[in-house]
């Protein structure tokens, strides 16, 4: 999507996805409020606004916190429509969930036909490194192979949860001015391109 | 780049008719199946979160935070492309334009009045016509003036801002002249019209969130006139044709924004006269509207009533409900005769035509209405709060009340936008609502544990302070927070209310989520009763949907075994009556006698399924009777 010209602070819209439990909700709320929450209530859709400053440059952010189910899928391709970023959660502690990744990374693919979108594979859990299930290794040939980066964040001790939601929201930015930028003929065709598609689906 | 600009819909004229024809051909039928399934899913969401809530009981993880970040900031940021989109008007007429575009509406408003004329007139009425007539020249050069002052501004300042109302007219006139322009008939950027489709797609395309069955547009119209009955010019007045236009185009494409575009009268009645006039068969269907109109005929008013009642309820559910809203209406409006000179007699003169009924049908049903309906009330339609709202509930009753219209319009959102309605706005919208959503979860939570903080506080009263629990340790926030944020809060209730001796509003009881009031509110049994009413109702509609499920099983089955069974049947009179041959007639008598039978045993299902309703009714009844007790 491109950008538009606003008037207000650059609205950057983020999509947390990733297996049921792995801490997409616990990171969210820790970013949002600096809570953490220890029991587990399966999120169906929560979305957030918070301001925040990046890079000296006061912005909002929206976060859509989905559903790990498949039960939701119908409902999912709605939001990842409409995202800028996506934040690709697994629990370093379960080898499934990090299976996963792969699936949620082809469903945002489909979605959006683009394979630079900005995009961060995030491994959760790192309090628990004694609990190791998936070798720090084999995440980080995975995020290269899809050329994307790679954090290790801790919900429950906040470590790297910042820093993750900045990242992002600096990719979706170069994204932006990148994309507004190429006024050219060019970027309209690829626009058009990609509205037709949408269309005829 | 804004995918749902005019211009861009212009650039695929073919693109987009197509998709509007698809809709009205096939698609509306997977759409309307498709959002049934979603409704469904929904309330087990609902119930399925009421479970959630009810396991989370004990929950101590969240901190009690008030003045969290997301509402206020919604304030200042609301929808930079609300404001920007009504602004997207290109200026393109030019005078000889308008001045044809007048001609063409003279033209159009000559016809309609001719064409009321030949309708049956009587002396008042052609007169009436006249001074309508004579209105209209007037509204007309009112119009021109307006126009020309427009040109005026155009030229000199655009920035001028000094009467605003009259620049609002403007730009709605300005819109929809555009339109007109463009297409003589208004484009219809996404293809799923609200005017010109039947009640039930009309209803579930523009959903009001309250649980009431009606189109959105017919509602605010209903809602706008019922606040103005008294207005000698109701439904005698024709409003703007441009505007008119501009609002059904408004509606047709969701757009429509209670706080931006208000209604006027004329605009009201006739928008309302529009959609039913627009409608593909009368409301009262065309399969039922014969026997209606032999009802109406009938010379015994008494009689009357029961036949029209049974009448009714073999309509479709929203067509009933929008006959009844509209009835209701225009009953409310000749109870105002004295200010507005309009009866029984005057309005259906007026509105029968428009309702595709005939006058003595219309007032015999204006007539019984009261009774007919006595079960439906207008009540005024409060939409689901926008960011734009000031504030999000306090009270949790409230909050209960917004969940469910929020939760009602994502859900018909996600239908609309599965079913291909996608536009940035809409897509704005989506997040928009599922914030507001959380929000208003969080705050019932956070009630929810004030209530069990309370609770505690006064179970332990006799000890210092409840020792914070291992749970409490792993927030991030230090312990002692907590208190203090509880303390203030229990003690502005009771100030607020001073009559009121408990220290709380109400309760929430833990184990099924209940709002519970204290014994001293009149409110309370009534409150308590509806909702586990509410509770049972549901528990025997998810029943009765699971059992439909396997009766549909179950038919497919017997469907099957039917047939073998036939092939059976046939085969053994084939072989056991082979010595004799047998007369056509025995089968015929078999055939005979089975459809008999089988009549019977549906009319026997019949009664017992309403019998079992019925018990079933008792049986709630009484189980709520029973749970009331508990508490």
């Amino acid at each position: 999507m491109s950008k538009k010209p606003t008037a207000g602070p650059a609205l950057h819209k983020v999509i947390m996805v990733g297996s049921g439990g792995v801490g997409k909700s616990a990171l969210t709320l820790q970013f949002m409020y600096d809570e953490f929450v220890e029991d587990y209530e399966p999120t169906k859709a929560d979305s957030y606004r918070k301001k925040v400053v990046l890079d000296g440059e006061e912005v909002q952010i929206d976060i859509l916190d989905t559903a790990g189910q498949e039960d939701y899928a119908a409902i999912r391709d709605n939001y990842f429509r409409s995202g800028e970023g996506f934040l690709c959660v697994f629990s370093i502690t379960d080898d499934e969930s990090f299976q996963a990744t792969q699936e949620f990374r082809e469903q945002i693919l489909r979605v959006k036909n683009d394979e630079s979108i900005p995009f961060l594979l995030v491994g959760n859990k790192c309090d628990l490194n004694d609990k190791r299930k998936v070798p720090l290794s084999e995440c980080q040939s995975r995020a290269q192979q899809w050329a994307v980066p790679y954090v290790e964040t801790s919900a429950k001790t906040r470590e790297n949860v910042d820093k993750v939601f900045f990242d992002l929201m600096r990719e979706i930015r170069s994204r932006k001015t990148e994309d507004s930028k190429a006024t050219s003929g060019r970027a309209k065709d690829r626009c058009k391109k990609r509205r037709l598609k949408c269309t005829l689906l | 780049m804004d995918f749902d600009s005019p211009e861009e819909i212009q650039e695929f004229p073919g693109l987009y008719a197509s998709e509007a024809a698809d809709a009205r051909s096939k698609k509306s039928k997977e759409e309307s199946d498709f959002s049934e399934d979603h409704d469904h899913s929904k309330k087990d969401l609902l119930i399925g979160r009421r479970k959630d809530k009810k396991e989370k009981g004990k929950d101590r993880g969240y901190a009690a935070l008030e003045g969290e970040s997301s509402p206020e900031e919604e304030l200042d940021t609301k929808s930079p492309s609300k404001s920007k989109k009504s602004k997207t008007f290109k200026f393109t007429s030019s005078k000889s334009k308008e001045k044809r575009e007048k001609s063409r509406d003279k033209e159009k408003s000559e016809r309609e009045t001719k064409h009321v004329e030949e309708e049956p007139p009587g002396k008042e009425h052609k007169a009436k016509e006249k001074d309508r007539d004579k209105e209209k020249e007037k509204e007309k050069d009112r119009e021109r003036e307006e126009q020309k002052k427009k040109d005026k501004k155009e030229k000199g300042d655009k920035k001028d801002k000094a009467e605003k109302k009259d620049k609002k007219d403007k730009k709605s006139k300005q819109l929809s002249q555009q339109l007109d322009e463009a297409e003589a008939e208004e484009v219809l950027a996404l293809g799923y019209p609200v005017f010109g489709v039947s009640v039930s797609l009309a209803t579930e395309r523009s959903r009001c969130h309250d649980g009431v069955d009606l189109p959105l547009v017919v509602r605010d119209c209903i809602d706008y006139l019922q606040d103005h009955l008294k207005c000698e010019q109701i439904y005698k007045i024709e409003p703007i044709k441009t505007r008119l236009m501009h609002y059904k185009r408004l509606y047709n494409n969701r757009e429509h924004d209670a706080a931006v575009d208000e209604l006027n009268l004329p605009t009201a009645c006739s928008l309302l006269k529009l959609f039913l006039r627009e409608l593909p068969e009368p409301v009262l269907t065309t399969d039922l509207v014969a026997r209606f109109e032999e009802v109406a005929s009938h010379p015994k008013v008494t009689e009357q009533q029961a036949e029209l009642q049974q009448l009714l309820e073999q309509l479709p559910k929203c067509n009933r409900t929008l006959l009844a809203w509209v009835l209701l209406h225009f009953d409310a409006v000749i109870q105002q005769e004295r200010y507005n000179k309009l009866n029984a007699q005057s309005l259906a003169m007026l509105l029968s035509p428009t309702l595709q009924m005939s006058h003595r049908l219309m007032v015999a049903l204006l007539c019984h209405c009261n009774s007919l309906f006595a079960d439906v009330k207008l009540i005024k339609y409060v939409p689901p709060l926008t960011s734009a709202s000031p504030k999000l509930p306090d009270r949790p009753e409230e909050i209960q009340v917004e969940l469910r219209k929020q939760d009602s319009l994502l859900a018909q959102i996600h239908s609309e936008m599965n079913a291909g309605f996608i536009t940035k706005k809409r897509e704005e919208q989506l997040w928009e609502v599922q914030r507001i959503i959380t929000q208003l979860k969080r705050k019932l939570r956070t009630f929810e544990k004030k209530q069990e903080k309370s609770a505690e506080d006064v179970e332990n009263s006799s000890m210092p302070r409840p020792a914070p629990e291992g749970e409490d340790r792993t927030d991030s926030k230090p312990p002692p927070a907590a208190p203090p944020v509880v303390a203030p809060a229990t003690n502005s209730i009771p100030s607020e209310e001073p009559s009121n001796p408990s220290p709380t509003d109400f309760t929430i009881d833990p184990s099924t989520g209940f709002i519970v009031l204290p014994r001293s509110n009149p409110h309370r049994d009534t409150l308590l009763r509806l909702q586990i009413e509410y509770d049972e109702l549901m528990d025997w509609e998810n029943e009765l949907k699971a059992r439909i499920l396997a009766e549909r099983n179950e038919c497919y089955r017997l469907k099957q075994l039917c047939e073998q069974q036939q092939a059976l049947n046939s085969q053994a009179a084939a072989t056991g009556t082979e010595p004799v041959p047998p007369a056509e007639g025995d089968y015929e008598r078999i055939i005979e006698h089975y459809t008999r039978e089988n009549a019977l045993l549906e009319h026997k299902k019949q009664m017992l399924g309403m019998e079992l309703k019925e018990e079933r009714r008792a049986c709630i009844a009484l189980q709520v009777e029973l749970r009331l007790k508990q508490f």
